[in-house]
């Protein structure tokens, strides 16, 4: 048969495409259902590492996860709570959600060895390469931040890429949300600079100035929304 | 197995017919996943399986393709293997595939594949195919090691995550270099290795 | 304004080659003089802001997750993301064909001055790149992303016509021999980059 005619060329192509489709669905298929589980567990972990758990082996991270998220919600921009189902608080897709009109709020409980209770909030916003997101784990009373974590797409290994770093984060334990009753949110600033709103701070990386940004734009932009259902949380705690 | 001209298939890749410092082909991932040692050895891995097989499969069909669309079915194999690669990694080594992020798609324009595609396995058999994959990715991830190993030595004081540089040394006021984790580093190192290498290699040195 | 931004962003501090060394081979071969360069980097503009957009909506109506429901709402489910590089570089491979045969039907002049460069786009590592990247910030509208791969080939082009220029002055100099070639682009490539670097952190409006 003549290689370089038409029909051949035809032919050997349309082959080749059908092989190759069949051959790559097969193994999409085959390794699909690890690969949705690597990608959950890792935003589990993540959920978990706001709260300062890690799980002690990769394979315990669904059992661990089950054992200290011990519910999740959906709540609306007034505070009031429209789901109260932990998978619809874990399915709402961040990078999403945040371009929505009308974004869903998704709140993670976490209740702690000690019986105190926790709750996380998914946090989405840009840093220098693309975007970083986190999550940030709130005190009962609305206001004290119990613990952050950041992660990041792309931004620089060593400069930006350190707001993965626990020395990081750990800044945050403890800060307050609100002054004398408003949201101030926590600004990361300079070494050595305070914000004149007198809100919480905590240092932002040498070297990494819009990264820092990023992750203090994002704290305020995202815990904003929050604000109805963070009021309730505080009034709770205060009868 | 190894006769002297497979032998020479195989191992000529690492020093005197590099793919990276003497052909000059796929710089372009080189650098980019050289920040840290364990995304370059993954993606110097990765390249050598796409290479070995990519290889093997057009040389096994290389009497029938038609040599109008000769890239294509190249293009197609190539980027076929790349895909399995990267679902194999997202399933079984997450952390490293999000670190690699897309340069492993990127391995399909890696100009040593195509390069050495066209170059042996069009016309030779598959087992000398396979040896020139594995090989010239060797040979690639060669550099990529020796640029990541001193990248994040110097960048980050770490090898593999790992802190070798002890803390004394910090104390005594040595700071990691800052300049070595970014972008441009990459290819100061590479000049660097070139430099050695063709100091050693009189016969490669171009002329001005 | 946000268009603007993407714009500049992908000119001087996304910059295909400073920061991502993407399309470095071709780079490295066909820097040695000014005028070939701007050939490629022409080219290499032109592909970008052409096989974009078409990646952009490939991505977005066929490939994505649940991608498909205009087509039928029984298809939420169908996830053919796994095929996204296989389609994007086929795309550019077809789409570099075609643009060569356009050329050279309706343009002979600039197909003889860009014509040999064409064929070797299909496999430079920018032009996919770029596909990847943009699925990656995942845009609002192919007219974003479109504005993107323009702003990544400028970039990219600027990137190659300074570094050749550059190369015609460094033909006389006297460079220690085993750097010569090769080695000194890729330190000259290097310092260029750590310049663009100041461009870090640009922000407009």
């Amino acid at each position: 048969m003549n290689k370089n005619s038409n029909i051949y060329q035809i032919l050997y192509a349309a082959i080749m495409v059908v092989l190759v489709g069949a051959v790559l669905a097969l193994v999409y298929m085959s390794l699909k259902p690890r690969q949705d589980e690597n990608i959950a567990n890792d935003k589990r972990r993540q959920i978990l590492a706001a709260v300062h758990i890690a799980p002690p082996t990769e394979s315990e991270t669904g059992a661990t996860f089950d054992k200290y998220v011990t519910g999740g919600m959906l709540v609306d921009s007034l505070g009031a709570v429209v789901d109260t189902t932990r998978k619809a608080a874990f399915e709402v897709d961040m990078s999403k959600n945040v371009k929505q009109a009308q974004r869903q709020l998704p709140v993670f409980v976490c209740t702690l060895d000690d019986g105190s209770t926790k709750y996380v909030i998914p946090l989405y916003g840009a840093g220098l390469w693309g975007p970083i997101w986190g999550y940030a784990a709130v005190d009962d009373n609305g206001n004290t931040v119990y613990g952050t974590y950041f992660t990041h797409s792309g931004e620089t290994p060593g400069l930006g890429a350190r707001i993965t770093e626990p020395e990081f984060q750990k800044q945050f334990d403890g800060k307050e949300l609100h002054k004398e009753g408003a949201f101030k949110s926590i600004a990361v600033m300079k070494k050595g600079q305070k914000p004149l709103d007198g809100s919480d701070y905590v240092d932002a990386i040498s070297g990494a100035t819009i990264t820092s940004r990023g992750v203090g734009d994002m704290l305020e932009q995202c815990i904003k929304y929050y604000e109805p259902f963070l009021k309730q949380l505080s009034n709770r705690s205060n009868q | 197995m190894l006769s002297k001209r497979n032998k020479e298939v195989l191992f000529n890749p690492l020093s005197k017919d590099n793919p990276v410092l003497v052909q000059i082909l796929g710089i372009c991932s080189t650098l980019a996943v050289t920040v840290k040692l364990e995304p370059a050895i993954v993606m110097g891995l990765s390249v050598i399986t796409v290479m070995a097989f990519s290889n093997v499969i057009i040389s096994l069909i290389r009497k029938t393709i038609p040599t109008t669309i000769r890239i294509i079915v190249q293009l197609v194999v190539v980027a076929a293997l790349v895909i399995v690669v990267q679902q194999f990694l997202v399933a079984y080594d997450y952390d490293v595939s999000l670190q690699l992020n897309v340069f492993i798609g990127l391995i399909i324009t890696n100009c040593i594949l195509m390069g050495r595609l066209e170059a042996f396995a069009l016309n030779n058999k598959p087992w000398p195919s396979f040896l020139d994959g594995v090989g010239n990715g060797l040979g690639y991830m060669l550099i990529l090691v020796i640029v990541a190993f001193f990248r994040e030595l110097l960048g980050s004081g770490t090898l593999l995550g790992y802190q070798v540089i002890p803390q004394w040394c910090y104390d005594h006021g040595y700071m990691d270099n800052g300049m070595m984790i970014l972008p441009p580093m990459a290819l100061i190192t590479v000049a660097c290795i070139i430099w050695v290498q063709r100091a050693r290699n009189k016969d490669l040195q171009e002329q001005a | 304004m946000e268009e603007l931004n993407i714009f500049i962003k992908s000119i001087f501090i996304d910059n295909m080659i400073f920061a991502y060394f993407l399309g470095m081979c071709s780079f490295l071969a066909v820097s040695k003089n000014v005028k070939t360069a701007l050939g490629l980097g022409i080219a290499v503009t032109f592909m970008l802001v052409v096989t974009i957009p078409i990646n952009y909506l490939l991505d977005k109506y066929v490939l994505q997750a649940g991608a498909l429901t205009w087509l039928s709402p029984t298809l939420a489910d169908v996830d053919l993301s796994f095929l996204g590089l296989i389609m994007f570089i086929a795309v550019i491979a077809s789409g570099t064909q075609l643009v060569e045969m356009a050329v050279e039907k309706f343009s002979p002049s600039l197909y003889a001055s860009l014509g040999i460069f064409l064929p070797l786009i299909a496999v430079n590592c920018a032009i996919l790149g770029g596909a990847l990247f943009m699925q990656q910030k995942s845009f609002d509208s192919a007219w974003t992303a479109t504005v993107y791969g323009a702003g990544s080939g400028i970039g990219w082009l600027l990137a190659i016509v300074g570094l050749a220029a550059i190369r015609e002055k460094i033909a006389y100099s006297n460079i220690p021999a085993p750097l010569r070639g090769v080695g000194i682009t890729f330190i000259i490539t290097g310092l260029m980059g750590i310049a663009f670097m100041s461009f870090m952190g640009i922000k407009l409006g």
